[in-house]
């Protein structure tokens, strides 16, 4: 065993220069799937985090035992939503909450380190009139959800309104949580860090894939050159398992040494990527570092992915020493292929509809997508049999019986543009359309009362603002919160700052109760449809990039291992052109039939979940993505055009 | 008979090695030329030269009097395509096309249609002694049935001049016999020319001429011109693959 990993070692290292640009791209393109496959998981433990940290914030009734009481609710001030929390102790030494040092007494006001500075920057009646009290301390800035987060933890006294009536309009979290008599800081996630914590774990599995194919692609790109080699090591008696333990050996010593150097390139890219705002906020460098064991879980599952991927390419070497070196017709590929995508696209719907577990979904998601995966090579070899049958020209001809011959090699290198297709369709059905709530007011301001209290509210409206000087109408409305009337309060003027001022002036005119207007209630919703939009273009961007480099290194890699007959074709007269023009069709061909294919995949796994019609949002989305898809496709093959002139410049055609 | 090919005065260095240091050569119609000489020697070098694969550094080349080393890349891949035919030692075959579209290829690059370029492809296969194998792939052929179907191929166009780079180096010896008997044979039943690189006596035995070439110079032939083994008389370019018969090697 040592003696056969030594020999790998040397041939690895002795390969020439042709060999160490192969070894050398391979470790690269398994460093780029690596270090995306890190963020990947990173995103998903940087929501955890997130929804752990926010969770104190959701407070969970206590059965007995209770030590404090706590209420939650939303303000808002220039566009951006003010977390407050109103805390009081029921008896000595509360433990602190999270970020405090210590309990807040009454009376204390603690912001976040952001909330400070603008607190800080704005007129006292814009802001921090709504906060009066002691400065005890500043909420310290790791505890907080992201970084930049508007938080302020009140102190109060137990018979305070905020922490003894329930305020109007609590319905839903958006406004305000509580009061709630607590035992511990524990609380449970919220649900939209719910939701962010699925769409985190719906993008991942989209992305996984790709990444599998691409890292795949990169295991292929000097196979060829190990098929002859080692068919050679075949040939002298070396036996199946010798070989299979030296391929093994060196497509895992070159994949390890890229997937650290992945570790470093996400180490490295990570302070860019805290920058991208999520739910409001931005993250924090910790949050995407997704912990030793996952690190280490990727570490070796890559190169492992890559091992094996590698081993499956020299099947047929292993079976027959003869088998790389004397070309046969290869034997159909089974359609039971077929018969397992149809399978695993039937099981999306009933999992979906089933209203089965996030996880379960995901699976079932993954299941279909790699099935797609499955069924490409036999769906690009029919095609190859029609195109071959139906070709006129050269250059269709050899791209028909190319693609009969290695239906494989073929769909690797549109595999992960065809991929995008089953992304975008899925997204294309599910993304929702920027104009889903209509644009909402943000003029008014509008304090939910109860309706015997009504009049007197607004009076008490009318007098705060005139007294903090914002001219404005104050009206007594139905209001659209069941029984409730609606004080709705319309400053003359419409600028941020005057909206602040009279939001300030409001403050505690319904103990609980939180002027808004109906642009600030529908924030967190419409934020988080720009947010799956946002991961939209992130999962569909990464999915390009790794499924164009992945179709250049493919393209550049079919070169190579087809050097001499292209030299060859090309001595004996073939223009350049034809032979671009088959290398074309031979992606072109499959891309068309395969991405039309996987769209209407990705459609159909969609379907449990769509409640309208394609919209405008999703079809810019799909055809995008075709667009790209097509172009990308081309430019990487065309990116190959000038490796296919020098090689065939050689004008004496060798066996290597 | 006239000149169809010739090379003059014919300059090519790599770096500072010298591969051809003026070497001039002419083949004349339905002539059968062996260039012989060891490895390194240049041999390869004047073929590449004379088939516009190479551009000299300096002399010319012609083919029936037109130059075609000031040729340009388009110019002269039209030619290779058109005008030459090309044997090597193994390799020339594309693995993914059976044998017969293998040999139709250089029609279909000439813009004959498919089903046309696929029947003139296969009148080459019962002469050569192919029948049967159209559809094989090349993987399914043995040495010298792969070296059968190139020969096909390499006259499928009916070229000028063939040129052949050891063609039967990959082969046993009685199938290189057998395969260079075929070679010159319907070569010359086609008309055209005959331009063989070897290092084997054997092989250059078929050839009318022999030229050798040491150290990139072509050596003064001590017996002029070598005697040829095979005499098979040049036939009317007119004559196709069916008027021509492997096993007798003579028009019927």
């Amino acid at each position: 065993m040592g003696n056969l990993i030594g020999l790998a070692w040397r041939l690895l290292r002795g390969g020439g220069r042709r060999g160490l640009l192969g070894a050398g791209l391979t470790a690269a393109a398994v460093a780029i799937s690596t270090a995306l496959l890190l963020f990947t998981v990173a995103v998903n433990f940087a929501f955890q985090g997130r929804a752990d940290r926010e969770a104190w914030r959701n407070p969970v009734a206590a059965a007995d035992g209770a030590v404090a009481v706590e209420s939650v609710r939303t303000d808002h001030v220039r566009g951006q939503r003010i977390t407050v929390v109103n805390l009081t102790a029921l008896k000595p030494g509360v433990p602190a909450p999270p970020g405090l040092t210590r309990f807040p007494a009454p009376g204390e006001v603690w912001f976040s380190p952001a909330l400070a500075e603008l607190a800080g920057s704005l007129p006292a009646g814009q802001l921090a009139d709504r906060f009066p009290g002691r400065r005890a301390g500043t909420v310290e800035e790791g505890t907080l959800v992201h970084p930049g987060e508007l938080l302020v933890v009140r102190g109060q006294t137990p018979d305070s309104p905020e922490l003894t009536v329930r305020a109007p309009g609590y319905a839903d979290r958006d406004r305000g949580v509580g009061p709630v008599r607590i035992s511990s800081f524990a609380g449970r996630h919220t649900d939209e860090a719910v939701g962010y914590q699925i769409l985190g774990v719906v993008a991942s599995v989209l992305m996984v894939v790709p990444l599998l194919v691409f890292g795949g692609a990169a295991a292929r790109l000097t196979v060829a050159r190990r098929d002859q080699r080692l068919a050679a090591l075949r040939l002298v008696g070396a036996t199946p398992g010798q070989v299979v333990t030296m391929t093994v050996a060196e497509a895992v010593i070159t994949a390890f040494c890229g997937a650290l150097l992945g570790l470093v390139l996400y180490g490295v890219c990570s302070p860019l990527l805290t920058g991208i705002e999520v739910a409001g906020g931005s993250w924090f460098l910790a949050d995407l570092w997704p912990g030793a064991p996952a690190v280490a879980g990727v570490l070796v599952a890559v190169p492992l992915l890559v091992g094996l991927s590698a081993v499956a390419g020299l099947r047929r070497v292993v079976v027959s020493p003869l088998g790389v070196a004397r070309r046969e017709t290869p034997p159909a590929m089974r359609f039971i292929r077929v018969v397992a995508l149809l399978a695993a696209l039937a099981t999306v719907p009933v999992v979906g509809g089933m209203g089965a577990g996030v996880g379960i979904f995901a699976l079932s998601l993954g299941l279909a997508f790699g099935a797609v995966n499955l069924a490409g090579p036999w769906v690009v070899g029919r095609i190859g049999r029609i195109v071959a049958r139906t070709a006129r020209g050269p250059a269709r001809l050899l791209a028909g019986r190319r693609l009969i011959d290695d239906p494989r090699s073929a769909w690797r290198t549109v595999s992960g543009v065809a991929m995008i297709g089953f992304i975008a369709g899925f997204i294309g059905l599910l993304v929702p359309d920027s104009g889903l709530f209509g644009s909402p007011d943000a003029a008014v301001l509008r304090v939910s009362a109860p309706p015997a209290r009504l009049s007197e509210v607004a009076g008490q409206a009318r007098e705060r603002l005139s007294a903090a000087g914002v001219p404005a109408t104050v009206r007594m409305t139905g209001g659209s919160e069941g029984k409730l009337k609606v004080v709705a309060v319309t400053p003359r003027a419409h600028d941020a700052a005057t909206l602040d001022r009279a939001r300030t002036a409001l403050t505690g005119l319904v103990p609980g109760g939180v002027a808004t207007t109906a642009a600030d209630d529908q924030r967190a919703s419409n934020r988080m449809l720009g947010d799956i939009r946002t991961g939209v273009v992130a999962v569909l961007a990464v999915c390009f990039l790794v499924a164009i480099a992945s179709a250049g290194i493919t393209a550049a890699s079919s070169v190579l291992d087809r050097r001499q007959t292209y030299a060859l074709l090309r001595l004996a007269g073939t223009p350049l052109s034809v032979l671009n023009a088959a290398r074309r069709s031979e992606t072109l061909i499959p891309l068309t039939v395969m991405g039309g294919g996987t769209i209407a995949a990705g459609m159909f796994c969609a379907l449990p979940f769509v409640y309208a019609a394609l919209n405008t949002t999703g079809l810019t989305v799909l055809l995008t993505c075709v667009v790209l898809g097509f172009a990308g496709v081309v430019g990487a093959g065309a990116a190959s055009a000038p490796l296919l002139r020098s090689v065939t410049a050689d004008p004496a055609p060798r066996p290597d | 008979m006239n000149v169809v090919l010739e090379g003059i005065g014919l300059v090519k260095r790599f770096g500072p090695a010298v591969a051809l240091g003026g070497v001039g050569l002419a083949v004349r119609g339905g002539e059968a030329v062996a260039i012989m000489g060891p490895s390194g020697s240049g041999k390869s070098t004047l073929l590449h030269c004379l088939a516009g694969i190479m551009k000299p550094d300096e002399g010319e080349v012609r083919l029936l009097d037109r130059r075609i080393d000031t040729m340009g890349e388009r110019e002269r891949s039209a030619l290779r395509r058109t005008r030459f035919g090309f044997v090597f030692q193994f390799g020339q075959l594309l693995p993914e096309l059976p044998a017969d579209e293998n040999v139709a290829l250089p029609l279909m690059l000439g813009d004959v249609s498919r089903a046309d370029a696929v029947r003139r492809a296969r009148e080459w296969f019962a002469p050569l002694g192919l029948a049967g194998m159209e559809e094989r792939r090349p993987g399914e052929l043995s040495g010298g049935q792969a070296q059968r179907v190139a020969i096909a191929r390499a006259l499928v166009t009916r070229p000028a001049v063939i040129f052949a780079d050891e063609p039967t180096g990959a082969l046993d010896q009685a199938t290189g016999q057998e395969t260079m008997r075929l070679l010159v044979e319907a070569t010359k039943h086609n008309g055209a020319s005959l331009v063989v690189v070897t290092h084997d006596p054997e092989v250059a035995r078929w050839c009318d001429r022999v030229v050798e070439v040491r150290d990139g110079r072509v050596l003064p032939d001590p017996r002029g011109t070598a005697p040829a083994v095979a005499t098979v008389p040049a036939a009317p370019a007119a004559a196709g693959p069916g008027g021509w018969d492997r096993e007798t090697g003579a028009g019927r």
